[in-house]
């Protein structure tokens, strides 16, 4: 059992889960999607029409922040992030030089991130599945040479470059954009739940009409 | 120190130890200053409304920047204590358990510290929550129109012994022509 926890705590998939901007705000908002409603709903001072409601909401919000963020945050902000600061702010220089995109860039990161040079050359000997090139054929000979050391360059700089995109990314899709696109989703996803009344209009009219008659 | 220069240190830096306080601390505070800024510009709502959502949009935030920081700080704090005889693994725990502390500030803390915390702050600010435009539905069950024909005859209220109409089995409303 200690073993286990020990296992888990140390794990290197979650430490790299726990690095990544993009992967730990996912996760967190789907938690925050889980959590807040949930608080909500075990609310005593609330009553039950209105708990349904305000935990339909919070669910909507969050789940309408998510799919904001990955359908256009992530895939816009890491790919300018890394074009951006390649090509104008480091202009090929600290490790840019060596990689044509970022998923180039994760792929080695998360190879010299492996601790084993055995299970790094493994991977590198092995084909890729849209063609019958090697692994290897997509690094350099510096990358190639950088894998076989026992403590391979990370490039802190690419890395930090693709990170800080992410933040920046994740901070104008989470706070500025989401609330704007949820507003516009949350109200008609409510009345279609059944939640939310309608025909407000109708109603009001024809309440006027009764009164009158 | 250009623009240039503090970009590329804040590059080396998230390159070396992105932090997972660092994203979810920085979400909240441009939240805590947008989301209330937004309610206010609204036009549509009535003043006390956007003033009450303002705040309560902004105190969440307020309390959610150091729920975050003192969990994810706290975890990482213990990570390294408990795995203090080897310096490459305690920092590995310390990421991961900064991450599970951030986790559990998001799923539990800051929903439970903001259910407790904010509605007595509210209070004490005299603020109450006004009338929504968007109330949910209220679950009004329609009560079938079974109107006793005693209730229909006012006359019969005086009188304290129910007529022989009063047991009629035909509808009491609508045209009738004849008969009881």
């Amino acid at each position: 059992m200690i073993g286990a926890v020990q296992k888990m705590l140390t794990s290197s998939n979650l430490a790299s889960i726990a690095q990544n901007t993009t992967q730990s705000v996912a996760i967190e908002t789907t938690l925050k999607s889980i959590g807040r409603p949930g608080f909500i709903l075990i609310d005593n001072d609330i009553d039950s029409d209105t708990k349904q409601y305000a935990a339909a909401k919070e669910f909507l919000y969050q789940a309408t922040c998510l799919a904001v963020y990955m359908a256009l945050i992530v895939p816009v902000f890491k790919k300018g992030g890394f074009k951006l600061a390649k090509e104008k702010l480091f202009k090929n220089t600290n490790g840019f030089e060596h990689f044509a995109n970022v998923n180039e860039y994760l792929h080695y990161r998360k190879l010299a991130d492996n601790p084993s040079i055995n299970n790094r050359q493994a991977t590198l000997s092995k084909e890729l599945i849209t063609s019958k090139n090697k692994v290897s054929d997509k690094y350099n000979e510096t990358l190639l040479a950088e894998l076989k050391k026992e403590h391979p360059e990370k490039f802190a700089y690419v890395k930090g470059a693709v990170e800080l995109s992410n933040i920046v990314g994740s901070v104008l899709g989470l706070a500025i954009l989401a609330p704007q696109v949820s507003h516009a989703f949350i109200h008609p996803a409510l009345r279609f739940l059944g939640l939310e009344d309608k025909n407000k209009k109708a109603q009001s009219q024809s309440q006027k009409i009764d009164t009158k008659a | 120190m250009s623009l240039a220069d503090i970009l590329k240190r804040t590059c080396k830096k998230l390159g070396e130890n992105n932090k997972p306080t660092y994203v979810v601390m920085a979400i909240a505070t441009v939240k805590g200053i947008c989301r209330p800024t937004f309610t206010m510009m609204d036009k549509t709502e009535n003043p006390e409304t956007k003033k009450y959502t303002a705040l309560r949009e902004g105190l969440t935030e307020v309390i959610a920047i150091p729920a975050y920081w003192a969990c994810g700080e706290l975890a990482g704090g213990l990570a390294k204590k408990v795995f203090a005889k080897d310096k490459a693994l305690a920092n590995r725990a310390a990421t991961n358990l900064m991450f599970m502390g951030v986790c559990v500030a998001a799923l539990f803390v800051i929903p439970g510290l903001c259910s407790v915390a904010i509605k007595p702050i509210m209070d004490k600010m005299g603020l109450k929550a006004p009338d929504k435009k968007d109330q949910p539905k209220k679950m009004i069950q329609e009560v079938p129109n079974t109107y006793s024909p005693v209730s229909l005859n006012p006359l019969l209220y005086k009188n304290k012994f129910p007529q022989m109409q009063a047991f009629t089995s035909r509808p009491q409303t609508g045209l009738r022509v004849g008969g009881l």
